[in-house]
């Protein structure tokens, strides 16, 4: 391994480590303010976002399996129930072509 | 902690796939297995991990690649931030470990399941973030040292397990009608950020922004915040 690859690992961990500390410290600070509310809402917004992310320019097949999972997730509130019906829609709407 | 490790296993399983992926990329960049599973270990970040070494193979610029892969896991801040609660209390050494093992997935689980239950804290998020590490690290190496072709696994629907799974957390977190507003605001702008040619990292982060700004809006118009 090259000098060139030993900084990358090592400038990469280091930025990521400090993007993680950076974190800790708002939390902290946040969370005795009167902005604490900003926390109850962070992680709602944070997935909804993740979700938007991956259903972003995305054929149709992958929004209908979506809204299957959507489904499913508001009927049982069930991590891995929501992913295997979602994962079956997702396969079976390519198996048929949609 | 046991309970965080087991319920993490599914998600797991999918990060596992992509760290395969991840390892054979990065081994035709010129890392080395055991380089592979270093970086995995000490950054601990799948989608800087990707970007960095997709740049440093196209540019051959060490600085730049990390920066760029680095500045992707941005949302981490707020990751991070809204585990303030559940890391109250632990020693600084704990908190530092906690936040470098913690990840999407196993982030996201356990506010889910915290939502369900108060119970649920720092146990679940350390027990959680352990296998999520440990199958990152181990599934990249393995993918270096293969150095196979993988099949096209997103077509049977792989890649979209890792969709579901955040969509029945975000079910997980619905706390009621006050939320809507800001959580179409935060999809709409995401999708509006990535239709406009962004990296998707940034899009997340700006969508976030835009919901706690919608939130700060209903506030103030219900007297809630000043």
């Amino acid at each position: 391994m090259s000098g060139a690859h030993w900084a990358m690992i090592g400038i990469l961990a280091l930025a990521a480590f400090s993007i993680r500390v950076l974190g800790l410290i708002a939390g902290g600070r946040i969370r005795t303010s009167r902005h604490a509310w900003v926390l109850d809402d962070l992680p709602g917004l944070i997935v909804v976002s993740l979700v938007a992310a991956s259903l972003a320019g995305q054929p149709l097949q992958t929004w209908v399996a979506a809204i299957a999972a959507l489904g499913v997730a508001v009927l049982t509130n069930h991590v891995i129930a929501t992913m295997v019906v979602g994962v079956v829609a997702f396969a079976g709407l390519a198996v048929i072509g949609l | 902690m046991k309970n965080g490790a087991i319920a993490i296993l599914p998600l797991a399983l999918g990060a596992a796939i992509y760290g395969f992926a991840f390892g054979l990329l990065a081994a035709q960049v010129g890392f080395p297995w055991w380089g592979v599973g270093l970086m995995s270990a000490a950054v601990h970040a799948g989608s800087s991990q990707i970007v960095s070494v997709e740049q440093f193979a196209s540019t051959q610029t060490v600085v730049g690649a990390a920066l760029a892969g680095a500045a992707l896991n941005l949302r981490y801040i707020g990751i991070v931030a809204s585990l303030s609660d559940i890391l109250a209390g632990l020693s600084i050494n704990t908190k530092l470990l906690a936040i470098h093992i913690t990840g999407d997935e196993n982030w996201a689980l356990t506010m889910a399941e915290r939502a369900k239950s108060p119970d649920v804290g720092a146990a679940f998020l350390i027990g959680s973030g352990f296998v999520m590490i440990i199958v990152w690290t181990v599934s990249t190496t393995a993918g270096a040292v293969v150095g196979a072709v993988l099949p096209d696994l997103e077509r049977f629907g792989l890649g979209f397990a890792f969709t579901a799974a955040f969509i029945a957390m975000a079910r997980g977190l619905w706390r009621g009608r006050p939320q809507m507003l800001p959580w179409m605001v935060a999809a709409a702008v995401t999708i509006v950020v990535i239709s406009l040619g962004l990296p998707k990292a940034y899009a997340i982060v700006a969508g976030t922004v835009s919901g706690i700004v919608m939130s700060l809006i209903l506030r103030r118009a219900s007297g809630v915040v000043a």
